[in-house]
């Protein structure tokens, strides 16, 4: 028994489709499965369209239509003139843009045949042009409107998606549907002029019980134009994208249950806004516009809203259920985001999957195989990849080599201060314009504070943990920076490979870890980044080249912030490449000079103080100890790329690798990059030779950034000629022994220093658990910001000191200026101190705000006992791990002095940016209110007058205490420094923006403005 | 040129020329083994001294300053109470202040600034000619601290009183450790005294511990500062005198100054750690280094006091002991006169008077004699001494020298020719370590009345170390 053949009307609307429309009419006519009615709708077309339908389909099946009508009101038009056909009757839909395949309708109702229930049927979709490249295969969207058609872009239809299956959507350009179920819906909703009026009706299908088909056995190949904006749009002004977006939201809002609707309510305003930052992070600000008016839009006029959800209050919650489950898989949200990522990553801006249209998925039931499928190519796909692996090898060896440093409490030691604090801490050190700390000191913060803080908000305020992944992990991270860096550069992963290992694993990273060196590590880290921007910016397109110079200048202000040497060696190297490339190619030099020009701006306040002592421009982030540096490097060490100190191999080790450069030497192709590698390194020596030997305070600096510069250089030549050796490798014979040897050779070097670094552990001064010099019962005694004096015998009888304001300081402000008149009288105090000098010299400490002397074991008998014998200290307590003092009367960070000079402690509490608000009691005049803070911008005001400012005791900051007393309100003016930081703010910004990746849609566009007139001449050919 | 870059080997022999020069510079740039200069610490004049006399009550109370602060300054006497006025106030330099105290009176502070601080010494002598505390008893007022050792006999065989005194503004807590020779007497009296500023207190030993026949004491400041002494009355007819403070407990301890002469000596040494220790005994006459038949050693029980008669070992000789162990250890020495009432005097382990040393009251006459003792136990001492009149100008100084591991006795004459006078021991640039010690004595028909004291530091230079403001004290 045969159903009685269906009856079949095909409805083309036309709009200005001129261009495609010929070829459509021929995939139309040309169906193997004979059409019982054609219709052809024009919207009133300017360039001819309306001619070549009546052509095709005769005077009488052609309607025309004013030139805003949409989509579904043509259709809908169609339909009310069109009498029924009784018995079974199909509508097909299909755009001026849209071909079928000449079988595509025989399978479309052959799929429809096989149920009752199957209502709208949608053919596969490829593109016009790229008759491959697959469109949809059905679509669906997430709970935020994200239409997705389950592709990567540009996937090539090899039958991977084939097959007949259960989807949420089919496009309206080629759909098939029952007329009696469109008839049933009010067809699509003429609300939605022309985008997601698709999703909108198959929705209310779906959840009415009906199915929606995506049956791949009919093929259209569509041109997407209204999308593309290949043709301007009459049936709405907006601008597609936007258009696009509004519809998108408002189809997802009208149709979700109310419950559900909440949520969405509350992801999209989310969403929205965080896309919109990325869009504005893209370059890409039109787009972050319509972005924002299109949520504007939808959630502007809540009875637009309220009207559609009325209309479709039938069946929405009872269909839902099957409706959600032809939803995205929450999974796949993650995996457009690592796309995404991956996009950032490769340089094409992180929005790229915005343009094309996603489709398919099924029933999850019957695809939960393919899921795995899928996840199984993507592990493959992560743990296929060299990088991936390289650096799981480097976290291993850093793994098992640090297995001291893993756990414990805080970390510190070396170079690097124990890191206490939080984020917060930090950017409230940073920002401050006078900071409360050690004498107190209104100089510029380093800027490698802000880098810190920024890093440690992303970990959820943890300094310590950022620290952690910056110094401890700087290896693997080292390796992977030097394997992606270096991907435009060399081809041949394995050399890569070997390039990130040896890089990653040298001397002067397991130096920076065992010394603490957290400045060395964060370069090292960077100056693969550091030689990959500059080759982009030297060989780079124009326009990639002025944004790598941005991100060069960026990241150099970085690394020049944890230790300005890299400054130095970059911008000598930049300034040659300028004289060299500068002339060649256009827009180098100033690429170069923006690179060169960003760091000192945006470092600006702080390079200045830098300036006025040039010793610290070899010195890095953290504490300058001469126990940490080889005060008598040899020149084999230095020649070998070994920065001596703690945590170093034998310097041989990298002998292996020395040899390899040097073998490189000798191949002829790449030479000239080998011989500029070659130079680089032979710089970077020298320049170390410079800093290993000039003393700066006391002890020459670490040499180890100018070494891991010299290593880029001797690396990177060595990797260039890996291919060369796998050349020779195959040439067989002596050839290849010789390229076996010379493999052998280049791989002793990271082989040796990691075996060696396992073996020996970190036997560093880096160390968990370091104890805290402030003791909890003087930290918990100095919330008035009372300082404490710490006292350390060296090893030498040499006894050192150091003020601190209650607490162990944070990063960087062990490095805050302090004056050198000011140093030598509080050292002068604290050695009378120390020496038992008797006398006022504990009286005069206290007005420096000091309330405690704590020394820490072990505990020098004869300073015990001058501190003993000190009338104005007591000892608070003495044990085998530390002995704490405290003044007799101490006078806290503010205190009276009158005529006779007697000094009387004054309540005062914080403010921030270390101000104070004393309470002076009513006293005779004369009186002075003096700080324990060195005289500077403060100010003072009491009762809506200030306060006359002086000098007390030659150092401090004091004022005219008003003789009638009251309240006192001190602060510090640092208007510029303010100013400063917002102008930082706005640079670093602005920055950002030039560096990052822009958007391609321009290029996009472009393309296809070419192509399509080509195609057209095609199509008249065939005719 | 040319060839040489068309070659395959130019560049390599350019790279290999320029890492040659490289290791040329960083070879020749290379510093030498640049020997770590020593820290040099400064001295600086000390700027003020407070000493405590614990009881001058009834006692000739005689202070000094020597000549050589700058400036001008003062020096006060005062009694410690709630609100004393200075007694006297002193502004010379180089004279010797003395004054008999009547009985009933307080601790006195002697506090000195500026100039008037530089070498502060004072010193409390009775002398009694009959009853319990008959003989000579000085004792070097204290400088308040944070804890003292005093080494000698028990409550079991003398009469001990230790003199508390807080002379400071802020109240001190202090805890009295008694080292018997049975071990560290546990006692809940001794613990947590509370002195408030200005308070004065005079501790019976006997009421801590009564039982031990030698003890060590420790007074040991929780909070604050203390000056404290310890007088130790034997009875009728065997005498009494204050025991000297001892140095802290050290692996080395030199017990300076035991007079020549008869009668009794007998050393205690006490070991106040966790472990027993074997202590090596030698005495160090004017003929050398002399490790005594039979008593070439002693066992201290850890915790504990020993004692160890040398009267026969030393034969006489006026002489310095020297001990040694393997851990920290206290030592004291208790010299008796001869006659048919005896008196006793202390000396006890003393530290090497690097900066000098001041004793305040000394006397010289027919039947009265003061000596120092001075020993050198490695190498050879080399030391000026000074004597200071009442009045009158000083006579010039004599230079002394002692040879290496030897002790050398050095009597001393009064300036003029009679009166009291102190004494300035000053170590000459180049002289080794050298510990010292004041023997006063007088001739009485029943007995020899004696004391003596162990040359302390004096209070002129405060050794300043050199002292650096660096962060990285953070660390350790």
């Amino acid at each position: 028994m045969h159903p009685p053949r269906p009856s079949v009307t095909a409805i083309v609307v036309s709009h200005d489709g001129a261009r495609w429309l010929r070829e459509t009419l021929e995939g139309v006519l040309g169906q193997t499965r004979p059409l019982d009615r054609v219709v052809g709708v024009d919207n009133g077309s300017r360039d001819g369209s309306a001619k070549i339908l009546t052509e095709a389909f005769g005077p009488n099946s052609i309607l025309t239509l004013p030139r805003s009508t949409g989509f579904g009101e043509a259709v809908a038009a169609v339909l009310d003139r069109l009498p029924r056909a009784g018995g079974e009757e199909w509508i097909w839909l299909l755009h001026d843009d849209c071909a079928p395949d000449p079988r595509a309708l025989e399978a479309l109702l052959w799929a429809a045949a096989e149920d009752e229930k199957i209502a709208i049927l949608g053919p596969k979709l490829r593109d016009w042009l790229d008759r491959r490249t697959l469109l949809e295969v059905g679509v669906t969207v997430d709970r935020s409107g994200r239409r997705d058609t389950g592709l990567e872009p540009r996937e090539y239809d090899q039958g991977q998606h084939d097959g007949v299956r259960k989807v949420l959507s089919v496009s309206t350009a080629g759909m098939l549907i029952r007329r009696d179920v469109w008839e049933e819906f009010g067809g699509l909703d003429t609300g939605l002029p022309l985008f997601r009026d698709d999703l909108d009706l198959c929705w209310r299908a779906t959840a009415a019980g009906y199915h929606v088909l995506n049956v791949t056995d009919a093929v259209a190949w569509h041109a997407e134009a209204a999308t593309r904006r290949r043709r301007r749009m009459a049936a709405s002004s907006d601008h597609p994208r936007r258009l696009d977006r509004r519809n998108a939201m408002f189809v997802v809002m009208a149709n979700l249950p109310f419950r559900s609707l909440v949520w969405s309510l509350v992801r999209n305003t989310f969403g929205s806004l965080l896309r919109t930052f990325l869009l504005l992070l893209a370059k890409q600000p039109a787009n972050a516009l319509d972005e924002l008016v299109a949520m504007a839009s939808v959630l502007g006029s809540p009875r637009r809203l309220i009207k559609a959800r009325k209309a479709r209050r039938q069946g929405r919650k009872q269909g839902y259920p099957h409706v959600k489950r032809l939803f995205t898989p929450s999974g796949m949200a993650y995996r457009r985001l690592a796309d995404m990522v991956q996009n950032y990553l490769s340089g094409s801006g992180p929005m790229d999957s915005a343009g094309r249209h996603h489709a398919v998925i099924s029933e999850p039931s019957k695809d939960d195989g393919d899921e795995l499928l899928t996840d199984a190519g993507l592990m493959q796909r992560v743990f296929g990849n060299p990088g991936v692996l390289l650096c799981l090898a480097l976290v291993a060896v850093t793994l098992a080599a640090e297995r001291s440093l893993l756990y414990g409490d805080l970390l510190g030691g070396g170079a690097l201060v124990p890191v206490v604090g939080g984020a917060s801490d930090l950017w409230q050190f940073y920002t401050s314009g006078y900071h409360a700390s050690g004498l107190g000191s209104d100089g510029w913060a380093p800027p490698y504070v802000a880098v810190l803080a920024a890093l440690s908000t992303i970990f959820l305020g943890k300094t310590w943990l950022a620290v952690s992944v910056l110094l401890l992990g700087c290896v693997p991270l080292a390796g992977l920076s030097a394997y992606v860096a270096t991907r435009s550069m060399i081809s041949y992963p394995l050399a890569r490979v070997w390039l990130a290992a040896s890089y990653a694993l040298l001397p002067v990273a397991t130096g920076a870890v065992a010394g603490g060196r957290l400045g060395t590590a964060v370069v090292f880290v960077l100056l693969p980044a550091y030689a990959a921007l500059a080759s982009r910016v030297i060989t780079g397109e124009r326009r990639s080249a002025r944004r790598a110079a941005w991100a060069l200048g960026l990241l150099l202000a970085v690394g020049t912030a944890f230790a300005p040497l890299v400054y130095v060696l970059v911008a000598v190297l930049g300034g040659l490449a300028a004289v060299s490339f500068g002339g060649v190619r256009r827009g180098v030099g100033v690429s170069l000079g923006i690179a060169m020009a960003v760091p000192i701006v945006l470092l600006f306040p702080w390079l200045a103080q830098i300036a006025g002592d040039p010793g610290r421009i070899l010195l890095e982030a953290g504490l300058h100890r001469p126990g940490l540096v080889d005060p008598r490097l040899p020149a084999d060490a230095l020649l070998l790329l070994s920065p001596g100190g703690p945590g170093m191999p034998p310097v041989w080790v990298t002998g292996g690798l020395i040899a390899a450069a040097l073998a490189a030497l000798l191949f002829r192709r790449h030479q000239t990059v080998v011989i500029v590698g070659w130079g680089v390194t032979v710089f970077g020596i020298l320049v170390a030779i410079v800093a290993s030997r000039v003393p700066v305070r006391g002890a020459p600096a670490w040499p180890g950034v100018p070494l891991a510069f010299a290593a880029t250089g001797l690396i990177v030549a060595a990797a260039l000629t890996g291919h060369r050796v796998i050349e020779l490798n195959q040439a067989g014979g002596l050839r290849r022994a010789g390229a076996a040897f010379l493999v052998l050779v280049a791989c002793t070097s990271p082989v040796l220093v990691a075996g060696l670094w396992i073996k020996d552990g970190t036997r560093g001064p880096l160390q968990r658990g370091v104890p805290s010099v402030i003791s909890d019962f003087a930290a918990a005694s100095s919330t008035g910001g009372e300082s404490t004096i710490v006292l350390r015998s060296g090893a030498d009888k040499r006894l050192a000191f150091t003020v601190l304001r209650g607490r162990t300081p944070l990063l960087g402000e062990t490095e805050l200026p302090v004056p050198d008149a000011t140093r030598r009288r509080l050292s002068d105090i604290v050695a009378g101190i120390a020496g038992g000098r008797g006398g006022d010299d504990a009286v005069t400490l206290a007005t420096y705000g000091v309330r405690f002397i704590a020394v820490p074991a072990p505990v020098d008998p004869k300073v015990r006992r001058s501190l003993d014998s000190d009338p104005a200290l007591v000892r608070v307590n003495l044990s085998a791990g530390a002995g704490l003092w405290r003044m007799v009367q101490p006078l806290g960070r503010a205190y009276l002095v009158d005529d006779t000079g007697r000094r009387t402690p004054v309540p005062y509490t914080q403010t921030s940016g270390g101000g104070l608000t004393v309470v002076v009691p009513p006293g005779p005049a004369g009186r002075t209110l003096a700080l324990a803070e060195p005289a500077g911008a403060w100010t003072a005001t009491a009762g809506g007058s200030t306060l006359a400012g002086r000098t007390v005791g030659g150092w401090a900051q004091g004022f005219d205490a008003p003789a009638a007393g009251g309240r006192v309100t001190v602060a510090y003016a640092a208007f510029w420094h303010d100013a400063w930081l917002w102008i930082q703010v706005v640079l670093v910004g602005l920055v950002l923006v030039l560096a990052s990746p822009g958007a391609r849609s321009a290029e996009a566009a472009e393309e296809y403005v070419e192509v399509p007139v080509e195609r057209e001449a095609q199509g008249v050919l065939v005719r | 040129m040319r060839a040489l870059i068309e070659s395959r080997f130019g560049f390599l022999a350019l790279v290999l020329v320029a890492m040659t020069a490289l290791f040329g510079v960083a070879f020749v740039t290379r510093p030498g083994v640049a020997a770590v200069p020593p820290a040099t610490p400064a001295r600086v004049a000390v700027q003020s001294v407070a000493t405590v006399c614990p009881d001058p009550g009834g006692a000739t109370v005689s202070t000094i300053t020597p000549q050589g602060g700058t400036g001008a300054g003062q020096a006060t006497v005062t009694e410690v109470k709630a609100k004393a006025s200075p007694l006297a106030r002193l502004d010379q330099p180089g004279l010797l202040w003395q004054r008999d105290v009547p009985a009933k009176s307080g601790p006195l502070e002697i506090a000195g600034a500026g100039a008037m601080a530089a070498g502060l010494e004072a010193t409390q002598t009775t002398r009694q000619a009959a009853g319990a505390a008959r003989g000579l008893a000085g004792v070097r007022c204290v400088e308040p601290g944070s804890s003292a050792w005093f080494v000698g006999p028990g409550p079991a065989a003398a009469d001990v009183v230790l003199y508390l005194t807080n002379a400071d503004a802020a109240q001190a807590v202090l805890t009295v450790m008694v080292y018997a020779g049975e071990g560290p007497v546990v006692s809940e009296s001794g613990n947590g005294l509370v002195l408030k500023p200005g308070e004065h207190r005079a501790v019976r030993m006997r009421d801590l511990a009564p039982s031990p026949l030698v003890m060590a004491v420790e007074v040991r400041t929780i909070s604050g500062r203390v000056a404290a002494a310890a007088k130790a009355v034997l009875g009728k007819g065997k005498g009494a005198d204050w025991l000297p403070a001892a140095a802290e407990p050290a692996t080395s301890v030199v017990v300076p100054g035991i007079p020549g002469g008869g009668g009794l000596r007998e050393l205690y040494v006490t070991a106040p750690g966790d472990s027993d220790t074997v202590v090596h005994v030698k005495a160090l006459t004017r003929d050398g280094f002399y490790a005594m038949k039979n008593r070439e050693s002693l066992d201290v029980p850890a915790g504990s006091t020993a004692s160890l008669d040398l009267s026969t070992g030393i034969g006489g000789q006026p002489s310095a002991i020297v001990l040694t162990a393997d851990v920290p250890i206290v030592a004291g020495l208790m010299v008796t006169g001869t006659g048919t009432k005896q008196d006793v005097a202390f000396s006890a382990g003393a530290v090497a008077i690097d900066i000098g040393s001041v004793v305040a009251d000394n006397r010289s006459g027919k039947k009265i004699s003061s000596r120092l003792i001075l020993s050198a136990p490695a190498a050879a001492g080399k030391v000026r001494v000074q004597t200071l009149p009442r009045r009158g100008a000083a006579p010039p100084p004599v230079d002394v020298e002692i040879p290496a591991s030897r002790s050398k006795e050095i009597k001393l004459a009064a300036p003029g020719g009679r009166g009291d006078y102190s004494v300035v021991v000053l170590p000459q640039p180049g002289s080794g370590p050298v510990y010292g010690g004041r023997v006063l004595d007088e001739s009485t028909p029943e007995g020899l009345l004696i004391t003596t004291q162990p040359l302390a530091l004096a209070r002129t230079w405060a050794i300043v170390p050199q002292i650096v403001e660096s962060p990285t004290v953070v660390l350790p």
